[in-house]
This record gives C-alpha cells, sequence and structure tokens, in this order.
C-alpha cells in the first residue's frame, strides 16, 4: 500500500461522448488510453489520491471571463459546461482545503479561447482556467494574485488575452517557437498591457528542445520570476504535446520531464490542455503529473518505446535557451520600464482567426490607463457572422473614475451594436442589451 | 417438475446457521455454535436440521475459511513471479521475500514491448522450490489486454508446483496492483479451499448426502465447487452477501430501491438494493488491508449494535461504536442499547432489573430518569444508524461519471423503504422509521436470513471482453480465450459472443442455473489516427444476473 506525500485530487471527465468530429484530434477515444493506464497502475488505490465527481460551469461562470457572441449557449456545448465544470470543482477542492492540490484532466480544453468568443479557435470554445480562476476570485477574496505556466507546446493566446491587462495574474506560457507552430504568436515582445507590463512572459522554445531544456527555463526563469510574483495561487495549464510523439508538434519533451517540471513548479492546479498523442504520450504523462503533484516516487514512469539516446538535445538549442532565459529574466526584473508612456486612452486592432470554426474577426481595443486600479477597456468586435457587439471589461477593484467610464461606454455607446455587453467584474455582474 | 431440496449454510464468527427449504416451503432451519473444525460445525447445524439426507439436492455454503486463512495468514508459502515494465516501482507492492520481478512489458493496447527472459523465469522458479514454495502466483502488468506473459510464465513453472495462478484469469479488470494482491491470496488459499471441499463431501456422503456442493461469494452470487477450488478468492465476505441476498430472498424486493439495515450486536451493516440486484463495491472489496479484484457488494458498517457500550463523553450521552460484551440484561458488564429496551419494557427475555442497575448511575449523572435516557440512547443509535444511511447514499451518488449524458441525465439512488435483519431489527423499527422516513419492514425468518440468503442465491459468473479491430483480436481474460476480430464486427455481435462463451464454459465457471445475461459496462470507440478511422475498440463486461433462485420467487 503506498500512501502520498501529499493529498491529491483528481477530476477526470474524458467526455466518451463528445468530439468536435468523429476523425477530429480532439475525439471521444482521446482520454481512452490514459484512464486505462492510470486504472491498471492503481493510482487511484494510491492513499491520499483521490477522485472526484466533475461539475457544472453555469452562464454566469463562463460571463465572468468571457463575451460569448451572441451568447453562451450559442457558443457551447455541454461538454465545455462539464470541462469549465471539472477546473471548478478542483479548484474549490484545493481551496476549501479538502486536499492539497488538484488535477483537472478534463476535456475540451481551452487554452486559445480569447476573451471575445465569436467561435472555437485551435479546438477551444471556452478558456476553462480563466473560468476557474474568474470563480476563485469572486468567491475567495483572499486569493489575491495567480500565476498561470502553461506547458502546452502552442502558445496560450486565448489565456494571454483574458489576463492582458492585469497586474494581478501573472501568465507565463512555454511553447514551441511560433515562427514553427499554430497559433504563431507568443514572443517575448508580447509582454502584456501598460498596467500589466512583464506579467505575461512568453518563452519560445526552438523545436526539439528536451527535457533539459524546458526543466532550464523552469528552473532559471519560471521559479525565479514566480518566487518574485508570490502568487497565492499557482495554475499548470498542462498541455502535453511537447512530447516527442506527438503528432502535430515537434519538440522532444518525456513523460518524466512533464513529471519533473510538476514536482519543480508544484502547482496548486493542473489543467489539461492539449496533448493528442493519445496512446504513446497522454497515458504515460498523465501517470506522471498526478505522481509528481502526489508526492509519489515517478522515476520508474516511463514511455515503452523511450529511447533517451535518441532524444539528447542538440547543445546549439542548449545554449540558445540558456541566452533567451537570461533576457526575459532581465526584462522581468526591469519590468517597470516596459510600461509604456502615459496616455490617457490607448487603443489596439487587432484581426483574429477562428481556424476551428473558420471564422473571421477585427477587434478594436480601447483601454483607459489608469493609476489608480489595472484599468478600464472595451472592445469593438466585428466578425465574418455579422455579428458586431461592443464587449465593455470593468476590472476588479475599478476606481471610481474607472467604473464611470466603464458604465458610460457600456450605456452610451458611440455607434450602433448588435449587442453591447459588460463584465462588472467587483458586482460579479454581466449583462448584455441590445442597442 | 421434481422440486429442489436445498441446504445452506451459513459458517460466521460465532453462529452456524443452516436451513433446509424445499420449493417455496422452509423445511427446518438450526443454529449452533461455530467450532474450532468448520467440517464439525457444518455437520452439527445440519444434523439439528432433522431431515432426511437422500432427498437433498443442492447444498450451499458460506463460510469464512478464506477470509481466516487471508487474515490469519495461514495458508501454504506462496510466491509470486511479477513482470511489470516502466510504471510505479512494483516492488512497493511485494506482499512477500519470495516476489520475483522478472523482465517483460506489454503496453496498455496489449503491445509487447519487451519480451519475457526464459532463464530468468526458470532460476526464479529454483530459487521459489528450494525455498519450500508450494503455490505460486504469475502475474504482469496488462495482462488482461495481452496474457501471453503470464501464459509463458505459467508454461515454465508448470511441472514444479502443485498451484499456480494466472493473473488475468482473476478478472479482467484492470488494476495490478489489485491483480497481484488477488493472485496472491487465491493461489494461497487453493490447498486450504482444496482440502476443505473435499472433507465436506465426505462428510456429507457419509450422512448419505451427494447432492453438489456450491460456494456463496462476496458478489451474492454463487458458484460450483470445482469453480471454488480454482478461484477460493471469491468466497471472501461472503457474510454480508448472505446477509443481503437473504433480505432479498425474504422481501421479494424486486423494484425499486431499499436500503437493508443488518443490525448485530456490535454492528449494523448497511447496504443497496436497485431493483433486487445489490450495489458493488466498484473495484473490488478489499481484505485484510488489501485491496482486490474481488467484486463484491458495497457495505457500510455502522459502529451501531444491540451490543454497542453506552457511555459518557464530557457530558455527553453516547452510543458505541465500541462492544464491551454482551447487554447487561443477559449477564454483561455494561449498558447497551438492549437495556435500554429491557428497561422500558421492550424485551421479554433478559433480566429488566439488572439493565436498570447498571443505566441508573447514567441517569444519575445527566440528570435524567430512566425512561427518558432510555428512550436517549436508543435514539442516538437510531441516529447514527440514520448517518451512516445518508453517508453511504452520498457515497454511492458521487461516484464520477465520464460521459456527459451521465452528468446531464444522473441516476440518482434515492431509497424508498429500508428492510431490517438481525437481532434487535423488530425493536428499533418504529425508531428507525421515524428517523428515515421511510417503510421499514422486519421479514419473517429474520434470524436465518443469512442461511436463506446463501441457499437461495443463484450461481453466477462474470466475463470481460475486449475487441480491438485495428489489431484485429478479441480477447477474454476470466475466460483465457483469444479469437480473431473481423473489420466489421459489432458490439452486438461482441455480445453474443460473450454471451455463447459463457454458455460453453458454465462448468468452468461453476455455473448450473438457467442463466439471464446483464450487461454491466460497455464502451465503444472509433480509434482515429491521422484524420481517419482505422479500427473500433470495444470492451464489454457481461454478468449473469444476480439474484434469487426463480423456484423460490416464482411463487
Amino acid at each position: 500500500m503506498i500512501r502520498s506525500e501529499k493529498n491529491t485530487g483528481l477530476i477526470f471527465f474524458p467526455a466518451y461522448d463528445w468530439e468536435i468530429s468523429p476523425t477530429h484530434p480532439e475525439r471521444k477515444e482521446r482520454l481512452l488510453y490514459t484512464q486505462d493506464q492510470v486504472l491498471e497502475e492503481g493510482v487511484l488505490d494510491i492513499e491520499g489520491i483521490k477522485e472526484f465527481k466533475a461539475g457544472l460551469a453555469d452562464e454566469h461562470d463562463i460571463n465572468r471571463a468571457h463575451f460569448c457572441i451572441p451568447d453562451v449557449s450559442s457558443r457551447i456545448t455541454p461538454s465545455h459546461n462539464v470541462s469549465a465544470g471539472g477546473c471548478i470543482e478542483a479548484a474549490r477542492l484545493v481551496l476549501e482545503g479538502v486536499v492539497d492540490n488538484a488535477f483537472a484532466l478534463v476535456r475540451p480544453p481551452g487554452h486559445h479561447a480569447m476573451r471575445v468568443v465569436q467561435g472555437a479557435r485551435g479546438f477551444c470554445n471556452i478558456n476553462i482556467e480563466a473560468v476557474m480562476v474568474e470563480w476563485v476570485r469572486w468567491h475567495y477574496p483572499r486569493i489575491k494574485k495567480i500565476a498561470i505556466v502553461d506547458t502546452d507546446c502552442h502558445h496560450g493566446d486565448g489565456t494571454q488575452d483574458i489576463y492582458w491587462h492585469d497586474p494581478d495574474v501573472l501568465y507565463i506560457s512555454i511553447h514551441q517557437d511560433g515562427r514553427t507552430l499554430y497559433p504563431g504568436s507568443g514572443f517575448p515582445s508580447e509582454y502584456g498591457g501598460p498596467n500589466a507590463a512583464g506579467l505575461t512572459l512568453n518563452i519560445p522554445l526552438p523545436p526539439r528542445t528536451g527535457d533539459e531544456g524546458i526543466l532550464y527555463a523552469m528552473e532559471h526563469l519560471v521559479m525565479p520570476v514566480i518566487s518574485d510574483f508570490k502568487p497565492d495561487l499557482v495554475i499548470n495549464s498542462a498541455g502535453q504535446d511537447n512530447h516527442y510523439t506527438d503528432p502535430i508538434t515537434n519538440m522532444s519533451f518525456t513523460a518524466g520531464g512533464y513529471a519533473r517540471l510538476n514536482e519543480i513548479l508544484k502547482p496548486d492546479i493542473c489543467v489539461l490542455e492539449g496533448g493528442y498523442s493519445i496512446e504513446g504520450a497522454l497515458p504515460y504523462v498523465n501517470m506522471g503529473i498526478i505522481l509528481a503533484l502526489a508526492g509519489v516516487d515517478f522515476s520508474y514512469v516511463k514511455e515503452p518505446d523511450l529511447d533517451p539516446m535518441k532524444l539528447r538535445q542538440d547543445p546549439k538549442i542548449t545554449d540558445y535557451i540558456q541566452r533567451l532565459c537570461e533576457q526575459i529574466l532581465a526584462m522581468w526584473k526591469a519590468r517597470e520600464e516596459l510600461r509604456p508612456e502615459r496616455k490617457p486612452f490607448m487603443e489596439r486592432h487587432r484581426s483574429i482567426f477562428y481556424d476551428t470554426d473558420g471564422i473571421s474577426e477585427n477587434q478594436q481595443e480601447v483601454y483607459r490607463y489608469c493609476d489608480a486600479c489595472p484599468g478600464t477597456f472595451k472592445i469593438d468586435s466585428a466578425a465574418s457572422t455579422g455579428y458586431h457587439i461592443l464587449g465593455v471589461h470593468i476590472p476588479h477593484r475599478a476606481c471610481n473614475a474607472c467604473r464611470g467610464q466603464g458604465l458610460e461606454w457600456f450605456e452610451n455607446p458611440d455607434r450602433r451594436y448588435y449587442t453591447v455587453y459588460l463584465q462588472d467584474m467587483d458586482q460579479d455582474r454581466y449583462i448584455s442589451r441590445k442597442v | 417438475m421434481i422440486q429442489l431440496m436445498i441446504l445452506g449454510i451459513d459458517i460466521g464468527g460465532t453462529h452456524t446457521d443452516a436451513v433446509c427449504l424445499k420449493g417455496r416451503k422452509i423445511l427446518s432451519t438450526s443454529k449452533t455454535t461455530t467450532g474450532r473444525d468448520l467440517v464439525d460445525s457444518i455437520l452439527e447445524a445440519v444434523d439439528r436440521l432433522g431431515i432426511e439426507y437422500q432427498g437433498v439436492t443442492r447444498v450451499i455454503l458460506s463460510t469464512t475459511l478464506s477470509t481466516n486463512a487471508i487474515v490469519e495468514k495461514k495458508y501454504a508459502k506462496t510466491g509470486m513471479i511479477v513482470s511489470a515494465g516502466p510504471g510505479i516501482d512494483p516492488t512497493r507492492y511485494f506482499l512477500s521475500d519470495a516476489f520475483h520481478l522478472v523482465k517483460g512489458a506489454i503496453d496498455h493496447r496489449g503491445r509487447e514491448y519487451v519480451p519475457i527472459d526464459k532463464e530468468e523465469v526458470l532460476n526464479a522458479s529454483r530459487q521459489m522450490k528450494n525455498s519450500g514454495v508450494e503455490c505460486v502466483g504469475i502475474v504482469s502488468k496488462f495482462s488482461v489486454r495481452n496474457s501471453v506473459h503470464e501464459s509463458s510464465i505459467a508454461s515454465l513453472i508448470k511441472d514444479d508446483f502443485t498451484y499456480f495462478c494466472q493473473g488475468h484469469t482473476m478478472s479482467g479488470s484492470l488494476n495490478f496492483p489489485r491483480r497481484l494482491n488477488t493472485t496472491y491470496f487465491n493461489v494461497a488459499v487453493m490447498p486450504v479451499q482444496e482440502r476443505f471441499v473435499s472433507s465436506v463431501q465426505e462428510a456429507l456422503s457419509r450422512l448419505g448426502i451427494n447432492a453438489p456442493l456450491f460456494f456463496l461469494k462476496a458478489d451474492g452470487g454463487t458458484y460450483a465447487s470445482s469453480a471454488a477450488n480454482r478461484l477460493p478468492v471469491e468466497t471472501i465476505l461472503s457474510g454480508p452477501a448472505a446477509s443481503m441476498m437473504g433480505a432479498l430472498a425474504l422481501t421479494d424486493m424486486t423494484e425499486g430501491t431499499a436500503l437493508v439495515l443488518d443490525i448485530g450486536g456490535t454492528t449494523t451493516d448497511i447496504g443497496i438494493l436497485l431493483n433486487g440486484i445489490p450495489v458493488f463495491e466498484p473495484k473490488g472489496v478489499d481484505i485484510g488491508g488489501l485491496k482486490t479484484l474481488v467484486r463484491g457488494l458495497k457495505v457500510y458498517s455502522v459502529g451501531a449494535g444491540g451490543d454497542s457500550c453506552v457511555w459518557i463523553k464530557d457530558g455527553d450521552l453516547q452510543v458505541g461504536p465500541g462492544r464491551s460484551g454482551p447487554p447487561a440484561c443477559m449477564g454483561g458488564p455494561a449498558p447497551t442499547p438492549m437495556d435500554a429496551f429491557a428497561a422500558l419494557g421492550k424485551i421479554d427475555t433478559g433480566d429488566s432489573e439488572k439493565a436498570i442497575e447498571v443505566l441508573k448511575p447514567l441517569a444519575d449523572d445527566l440528570g435524567t430518569d430512566i425512561p427518558r435516557l432510555s428512550t436517549r440512547i436508543i435514539s442516538i443509535m437510531v441516529e447514527n444508524i440514520r448517518k451512516g444511511a445518508l453517508a453511504f447514499v452520498d457515497q454511492v451518488n458521487s461516484n464520477p461519471v465520464y460521459t456527459i449524458h451521465e452528468m446531464l441525465h444522473p441516476d440518482i439512488v434515492r431509497p424508498q423503504r429500508a428492510i431490517l435483519i438481525g437481532g434487535p431489527a423488530h425493536l428499533l423499527k418504529p425508531y428507525l422509521e421515524e428517523s428515515l422516513h421511510m417503510e421499514c419492514e422486519v421479514p419473517g425468518h429474520a434470524m436465518v436470513a443469512n442461511a436463506l440468503g446463501a441457499a437461495l442465491a443463484r450461481t453466477t459468473a462474470q466475463i470481460t471482453l475486449l475487441a480491438d479491430t485495428q489489431l484485429k483480436r478479441i480477447i477474454c481474460p476470466e475466460l483465457h480465450m483469444e479469437k480473431e476480430a473481423g473489420q466489421t464486427l459489432s458490439m452486438d455481435e461482441l455480445k453474443v459472443l460473450g454471451f455463447d462463451a459463457i454458455r460453453a464454459n458454465a462448468s468452468l465457471l461453476g455455473l448450473s442455473d438457467d442463466v439471464e445475461f446483464s450487461i454491466i459496462e460497455e464502451q465503444s470507440f472509433n480509434m482515429v489516427r491521422g484524420f481517419s478511422t482505422v479500427g473500433r475498440n470495444m470492451r464489454v463486461k457481461i454478468q449473469t444476473r444476480p439474484g434469487i433462485l426463480s423456484e423460490w420467487s416464482r411463487q
């Protein structure tokens, strides 16, 4: 009988009756072999590791993180209610002290979903971590600072977008260089909005980076940054597609590497993101993460076909990563200098493509640069589907001036919109109205 | 039609109960004290029935034989040969020194990555033989997906040992550590079980009973003694199964949801019947602190019984969870709920003066009188049972589900009535009815419910089938069966194949009654590789429906 060092909660929701389409990578059998491996290894019989039932996130929970166009029910399936609900349940277990840490092994994933949801991007409809984070902030005001470390091979552009202006959420993404992989973003030059400069950190790694490189970045960059930031809650967006067997990426990470990463990071909550090597990677990576969270020896967890010689990292890659980490760490230390010059309002224009649904969108964001609070902003979004909307976000701990400005934008938009939406975080009020 | 004459015997820790049935008639019952020798106890219980032995057509035993052998570690020297491959360090699961880890790795789909090393196996076998090992368990990880390593090890060592058994034949479920425990215990108690079966058969035949012998399993079904010799571990913890099946036989509860409360001296064991079928432990039952793959009933024990000790802690009255002896009114040392009933004049037997005598100091301490104190004792006991029942139902309802359908349309267990068995059942009935807000039934013959449950339980078996049309394989671990799967194999065809396999292997499985099949689990997946479907992965678990013999329930 094995007793784990920590009490670890597991929310397993494989959604065996949901798929994007019968031959899509995000398919019914995706977590089948993970379940087989976890069951065969007797992981759930380890004293201290316990499985819990997922919950259901409702519209209100989803509206905390998103402007769903035209509304939540049009943009999601019940599977998203459960996968976001599974994350919320994982957070609840940790924050109520039922467990020390938890892993939401759920699907579908979410880290490509941005604040405005006109459709599905990168297999994601809603951002399940963000829905969880906002649920936590509303229900547990003692949680003030949150760090999200995204170890999916793809840049988590959705999570980056949602927390772009938020100085209380540190978002770090380690991923395959955007010049070689979807979604093509995630460079160090994307470091957050005016009031949150440096609080988005992108670490793009070259193709064929192995355990050595990713763990180097963890130890020499991510951990020092986290210990500076002192978060109240650490979340790992645990995508598993850095694995050497993943069919749609080019990295050389192993299950042992993923386990070690979590041993270093010690997240409070892990959330499964991508990872489509459903037979060769997921069963072993998930095992490794669960054992690492629980503090159980994972040194024997290995892929049966693992050949460490073949996966040895090129010394040139090692050098490159060392230099990259030094530069980003220097940038973090000097983050105050990253703040742009003060202007009352700042604008951003962006074009966003929803690859899963084939929808394109133009966004224009106006942000009120505030000294007293994180700053309110509004997003004008027009999609190829015809929906042209305005979303107004009044942030957590908004000052009176920002609250007034946000409400003014919401009440008196400067043109006609299909719908105008409001997120008022401190009031937990999410409303919309037709103009 | 010749009516069956059935002898059911439940050998419990303290009492051995026997019952003889013919058709729907209970011909005779007996209750004796379980002695040191179980065969003698059986003979004594049978003797007290005072029946004509020649007519007996079937004998069913519910015994603590394997349970005791395992818990008291009274079994032959047992060794294991284990191949694990990568994963959690398997040496952490080793139960004794005679565990030999050998090379070999199979993955979750049953593909071999590392073969067995013949020399290494033979070497382990020699070492075990030299150290006096009699029984050997053979287990490999994922053997229920591909048993080739277990069967090659078995064929290498089979001439060296009388008793050996392979993990995949124990159960088709995934769980390597449980497979290790189950196989170890099973092979360890094989000699004990075999000796027991032959001495019981001999003893019964001396009486003139030559009827086939059956054993009750933890899942509330029975199986023939030949199958029990092969899989003795299935008989562990058959006690709760006997009481649950007894409750089922005595009430004909074939519809709705019922709680079964077996109220004993020290504990109340709570079970649930869903449309006449008990609720099972999803992964398997625990024995001696170790987890197994043995399918058994889910039973929740509350430390509240008729003999629970009544005491005061920090000024608060407590009932249980321990027992310090029989009730004072029956000559015991300390107050119990039974004494409360005695003091209230609700029981005829026993010395109510004695009961009042031990309750008096408690009443004085709490500044109350005997009747009020007695009522409080009973209501605390009932409240403990109610809390246990609620926690149990909660536990059953919080089992994780894996599909959106089940998430949105959950099957919620809500008991509508309760069946009470055990000594104090009739006394507690009005109190429990009020507390649980449901109708409570105390069936007749509750005294021998366990023996009756054993006597009337149907023979059952369970198999698992896995079809992988990409690898062109169908395997059934329990039957050690492997077949080729055609590209177009459907779930319905797989089920029919399973039904046929159960019928064809009825004697191996120890089945004798007409079987009714039910599907416990069913999953089917398209296997997609590189944006195209390459095959189907189908899993199905089939059981023969547990329940009460139709000869009994039909009338």
